[in-house]
């Protein structure tokens, strides 16, 4: 996978083509705090773009979009130290987690929220990772294209939330 | 008699419309917006139309809010009759399945997206009003709750809600649409604060002084500048609304709940013209 992702500049925008891990708070929950977090200890991070997220799974689409990323400013610096390139979700991170960020020279992105069904049009397909039985929670990958991202925190802690919450 | 058939197919049917149609009010300002994602929030109006696919994946918990004349009879206690139109509703349709069994153990998925939460209010008459709100759990978790003294100023309740919107409001999607309950009990104001949400953007409090802290609020939170996305462009929020009641000399709740820029939600009567053959 391409590097690339992590170069670009607070504010920009642009689209994606290639493959993320979705995975949400419970999945994160039992992979980072529980003793019995099974197979996906082994679950290769290195490399990925992690997107907070937890699909609807119809026989013809999926739908999905991001969900509120501060709550899972808790386990940024776990992903990181694994090797993932960038996180993707929603809405501003606390200060603490803006700094994992740019200590470890990674962008944390933003997809347009709320427009589900806009965003199923670029989803090519899914593979569940991980966890079934936390449903929309579980782990999966999916496959996009042209997928719409905004960097809101870029790889030096520009912060694009930051220049209002300072006013 | 309103007969449950009739309860569950209107349910089911607006249920449907409040996740896939936007609302109209919602649109009059998207329309407008010009901002980062603005095609993406367009185009995802038409798709989910066309399709009757979710306008977002977060299809909500849903909760009710009935208002359950006294001469009318149902067949069932209105809450299974909601539960079992929620649940038919979201997998039939493969809307998101979001609830949790229990909030600290297992939290297991139900996957069905129930149990709703369902508050009946007793009214006269021989009608059923049912409100529902289609919220998702980003705008729940602003849900705040504050039991200040009863000699707080206007201007300090004022400044406290805004002071919410500012640190924590672009964590909800906005524009925002802000309901705020005062008096009561605690309970009963963040009741209250549901049931601001699920009034139309221009209407106003009929009590003078209200409707114009509900203005007055309107234009600081937009002051902010949280705009679509939390991103800063266009609106922070569409509208304020405040209801309060009647509270104890020593107490003044104040609970603020938000909806995102969705503002799913609907509104259905019932009446019951006395029959019992339906």
């Amino acid at each position: 996978m391409s590097l690339s992702i992590t170069d670009h500049m607070m504010g920009e925008e642009f689209t994606y083509s290639g493959a993320m891990i979705v995975m949400r708070d419970a999945a994160q929950k039992r992979l980072f705090e529980s003793s019995d977090s099974g197979s996906v200890t082994e679950l290769l991070l290195k490399d990925e773009i992690v997107f907070y997220a937890g699909p609807i799974i119809t026989e013809k689409r999926v739908i999905i979009g991001p969900t509120t990323s501060a709550r899972m400013d808790k386990y940024l610096g776990e992903l990181y130290e694994r090797g993932v390139i960038a996180t993707v979700g929603k809405g501003p991170r606390a200060a603490p987690a803006v700094e994992v960020c740019r200590r470890y020279r990674r962008p944390y992105l933003v997809a347009p929220s709320g427009v589900a069904a806009f965003l199923s049009t670029k989803i090519e397909r899914i593979e569940l990772i991980a966890y079934p039985d936390l449903g929309p929670e579980a782990v999966y990958r999916i496959f996009v294209r042209d997928f719409p991202l905004l960097v809101a925190v870029d790889k030096f802690g520009n912060n694009i939330f930051e220049r209002w919450e300072k006013r | 008699m309103i007969k449950t058939t009739v309860v569950e197919r209107v349910l089911r049917k607006e249920l449907i419309k409040a996740n896939t149609v936007i609302n109209d009010e919602v649109f009059d300002y998207l329309k407008r917006y010009n901002g980062p994602f603005c095609s993406a929030l367009k185009e995802n109006v038409v798709v989910s139309k066309q399709n009757l696919i979710p306008l977002c994946q977060d299809t909500g918990m849903l909760e009710f809010f009935v208002f359950l004349g006294h001469k009318v009879v149902l067949e069932e206690p209105v809450e299974t009759i909601l539960t079992r139109a929620v649940k038919e509703t979201y997998v039939a349709n493969c809307f998101r399945t979001s609830v949790v069994d229990d909030p600290i153990f297992q939290r297991k998925n139900t996957l069905d997206n129930t149990p709703a939460v369902v508050h009946v209010f007793h009214t006269q008459g021989n009608q059923m009003t049912v409100k529902f709100l289609v919220k998702g759990g980003g705008s729940e978790n602003l849900t705040r709750l504050f039991m200040l003294s009863p000699t707080a100023t206007v201007q300090e309740i004022s400044d406290l809600v805004v002071e919410v919107v500012s640190a924590e409001g672009r964590k909800a999607c906005p524009p925002l649409n802000v309901g705020i309950g005062l008096g009561g009990t605690a309970d009963k104001a963040l009741l209250l604060s549901r049931l601001a949400l699920t009034k139309s953007f221009n209407e106003r409090n009929s009590r003078h002084c209200y409707a114009h802290l509900e203005v007055e609020l309107l234009r600081r939170i937009n002051e902010l500048h949280l705009g679509y996305q939390g991103l800063g462009c266009g609106l922070s929020a569409y509208s304020v609304h405040i209801e309060f009641f009647p509270t104890h000399i020593a107490t003044l709740p104040v609970a603020i709940s938000f909806d995102c820029y969705l503002s799913r939600r609907g509104v259905v009567e019932f009446v019951d013209n006395g029959s019992y053959d339906g």
